[in-house]
């Protein structure tokens, strides 16, 4: 008795959800942006800030750089997405090196630059120095910085200009750090445009916007920044130093 | 007058125009001198780049034979494999190095650090050099010289600017990097006077925002940091600024500045050629700075500027002398000559331009005279004035006694006036004693009955002269004499603006002559 009831309760159902599902907008398919970026010379060569010369010395093959160039690859302007939570990362400094040189963080994050090594540095973000004004870093002691606006920062030291942290601050979570051959993957990122900037030398060296429902693969060429001086001798390692891989092709390099 | 009036013109353009000359010349050789320092400064610019180059590889060749040194290698590659005491180590290499380069001073370099293959400061020469053991890694030339390369770099620290060079030492199979040295050679104020020297131009050396080193007093180059702050980014983009006005008291100063290359450039490190500006083109700075060899004979053209002064004066002068002065001259004689002839005139063709105007009007002046009638002719110009009938008074006579006029008003109280009478004449009017007429015949025109009685007296009187220095009468009457009269009074009341005037009689020369009184 109640299930012919029910049957014919239920049987407009069908027609209701027919009517009903057009207004429901239809889920886009999240993909992966991959493709490779060409730095300059001067930032594959891991030696920033040339001198007059630069020379093999004809004994020895010269080896490949220990110091990663730092790339990053951020896609911006996707609606929808939620920044990377806010956390404290660490960055330890001991005697001219810095580790790690570069950090993506989402929006409030805090920066401790610690001083492990017996030189004394002094730290700032030259670009501005408002946001983060020079202060001496004696050695054991460290420094919070609060970044609180996304953003690429440089933090410098004054003393020695080698030893140069880059902060990104992202409000998405699609970003992706640059291998050492260049290549670089995104994945999840929902089919629409975007505009993809590339972090490289310590600035925005590339910004452009792409279409993540596309395929193929990016092909991204920095270009150097202008009056950078050009190595006179091409490091050796140009394909990015293919003996150090670099695993972590994603997230902060913390 | 036209050529004297030519003459000024010109000399007036001329004067203006070397007058402009002055004034507006300096400033484009001013500028074109400034052009020339810049370009001067351009080319030290570039003659100190290129010698900062040439030394950079000059460091780098020395550091690389120093790295070659077997001793060096040996002790670093046990350093770098933790080999032996670092200690031993330390002192060998230093040991080694002193004895390779024994007058680091004299080389012109600062300090000379060893290190191994971990970028651990074996040793020191020269500054520091008791401190070894820790790490200078990451420093990009330390790594590049231990990744095999051979280069340069500046660094700024401590407040000092440092050029240094580092080169990789070999194994003694000479198949891998067992170290690195670096070189660090001075950058301060010796390295300043020696480019000085070279280049002839004063030098400051700039690092983060501060003069480290400089061939000029700080009053000049204090202000150095924030002029190049304002052009940081020309420098990023041209790698040098174009030339700067740099004022300091007195002086002005033309500054060019580049930066150094390296790590240095992140640290605001420049160096600053500076010359000295011209001297300003306004005339008391030109006069201010002009010395007594510029007016010296040699470098001054004196002779030329006498010459040419001395002419133009000489041709004025002449002008003036040809135009002016001797038609005056010429005038002043003729006038001279006319006094002594009767009727004769200037002759206006003679004289040029507006002397020609002057002869011109004076002889209607004098044709005027005339027609009024003389009263003297030895008071009348030439004689114009002469009556006619050779008889008459002459209306210059009244013109003529001009001199007298002082004493008319004073005449009016009483003392007489009239020379050679002694007396005011006499107010009434005697009829004239010869003229063959019985009566004295009513005098024609409306004088009044005064006037007419002074006239009728002094025609009595004149008559009566006339006789007496034997002068004939013949042809002299009342009306006409009355007629004359009237003309030259009413003349002279016209000329000096009087209520009447008065005559009186009187010998000159021997003849009766009449003497006009105007009384106020």
């Amino acid at each position: 008795m109640t299930t012919p009831k029910l049957s014919r309760r239920l049987a407009p159902l069908p027609a209701l959800l027919a009517l009903a599902l057009p207004a429901v907008p239809a889920p886009t398919w999240a993909g992966t942006v991959h493709g490779t970026v060409r730095v300059p010379d001067a930032i594959r060569s891991g030696r920033m800030n040339q001198g007059y010369w630069r020379l093999e010395n004809g004994n020895v093959p010269v080896r490949p750089s220990t110091r990663k160039p730092g790339t990053v690859v951020v896609l911006e302007g996707i609606s929808g997405t939620h920044p990377p939570p806010p956390k404290t990362v660490s960055v330890e400094i001991s005697a001219l090196n810095a580790s790690p040189r570069f950090v993506v963080v989402g929006p409030g994050s805090v920066v401790e630059f610690k001083n492990t090594g017996k030189i004394t540095h002094e730290l700032s973000i030259p670009a501005d120095p408002t946001l983060m004004p020079i202060e001496r870093l004696n050695a054991g002691t460290f420094r919070h910085q609060k970044f609180g606006v996304p953003g690429g920062y440089l933090v410098r030291c004054a003393e020695y200009p080698s030893v140069a942290i880059s902060v990104i601050v992202v409000d998405s979570p699609f970003f992706a750090i640059v291998d050492d051959k260049g290549g670089f993957s995104i994945p999840g990122v929902p089919d629409t445009k975007a505009t993809l900037k590339v972090w490289a030398g310590g600035r925005w060296a590339h910004q452009e916007t792409v279409d993540t429902s596309g395929k193929q693969d990016l092909a991204i060429r920095v270009q150097a920044a202008k009056g950078a001086k050009e190595a006179d001798v091409k490091d050796a390692e140009g394909k990015e130093g293919d003996d150090s891989k670099d695993p972590d092709s994603k997230g902060s390099a913390e | 007058m036209f050529l004297s009036k030519i003459w000024f013109v010109l000399v007036a353009l001329f004067a203006g125009f070397a007058l402009s000359i002055a004034l507006t010349a300096p400033r484009p050789m001013a500028q074109r001198l400034e052009e020339l320092e810049g370009q001067r400064l351009d080319r030290a610019q570039y003659a100190t780049e290129q010698m900062l180059k040439v030394d950079a590889h000059k460091w780098i060749d020395r550091v690389a034979k120093l790295g070659r040194d077997a001793v060096l290698a040996e002790a670093l590659d046990g350093a770098s494999r933790g080999s032996g005491e670092l200690a031993v180590q330390h002192r060998t290499v230093q040991s080694r190095v002193m004895a390779l380069l024994p007058d680091l001073t004299g080389a012109g370099i600062s300090t000379i650090v060893a290190l191994d293959a971990n970028g651990r400061v074996v040793a020191r020469v020269g500054e520091d050099d008791k401190s070894f053991g820790e790490s200078i890694g990451g420093a990009e030339i330390i790594d590049d010289a231990l990744r095999g390369f051979l280069s340069d770099d500046v660094w700024g620290a401590g407040g000092h600017l440092l050029r240094v060079a580092a080169a990789p030492v070999l194994s003694k199979g000479r198949d891998r990097v067992v170290g690195a040295l670096y070189v660090g050679a001075e950058t301060g104020d010796g390295f300043s006077e020696r480019l000085k020297k070279n280049l002839d131009v004063d030098i400051a050396l700039l690092l983060r925002g501060k003069v480290v080193a400089s061939t000029l007093p700080a009053d000049v180059v204090g202000r150095l940091p924030d002029l190049i702050e304002q052009h940081r980014t020309e420098i990023e983009s041209l790698k040098r600024t174009p030339a700067l006005p740099i004022e300091a008291g007195n002086e002005t100063y033309l500054a060019v500045a580049a930066p150094f290359p390296g790590q240095a450039a992140q640290q605001q490190a420049y160096y600053v050629l500076i010359g000295k500006k011209p001297a300003r083109a306004d005339l008391p700075s030109l006069l201010a700075s002009t010395s007594a060899r510029d007016l010296g004979w040699a470098s001054f053209p004196w002779i030329s500027l006498l010459l040419t002064i001395a002419g133009a004066i000489g041709v004025g002068l002449f002008l003036q002398r040809w135009e002016v002065d001797r038609p005056i001259n010429r005038m002043r004689g003729e006038l001279r000559n006319l006094i002594r002839v009767d009727g004769a005139k200037l002759d206006d063709h003679k004289y040029p331009g507006g002397f020609g105007g002057i002869a011109r009007e004076m002889n209607a002046a004098m044709e005027h005279i005339a027609s009024l009638g003389g009263l003297s002719g030895a008071h009348a110009v030439g004689g114009a004035a002469h009556l006619p009938s050779g008889d008459m008074p002459a209306a210059g006579s009244a013109f003529g006694a001009e001199s007298h006029f002082a004493q008319p008003a004073r005449g009016l109280a009483g003392p007489p006036l009239i020379p050679g009478l002694g007396a005011p004449p006499p107010p009434a009017f005697a009829p004239p004693p010869t003229l063959g007429s019985d009566g004295p015949p009513p005098l024609p025109g409306a004088l009044p009955e005064e006037d007419e009685a002074h006239v009728r007296e002094v025609f009595e009187q004149f008559v009566a002269t006339k006789r007496e220095c034997g002068e004939p009468v013949t042809g002299l009457t009342i009306e006409k004499f009355s007629q004359r009269l009237r003309d030259n009074r009413a003349a002279l009341m016209t000329k000096h603006d009087c209520r009447t005037v008065r005559f009186s009689v009187y010998v000159k020369d021997g003849k009766a002559s009449l003497r006009a009184t105007p009384i106020k």
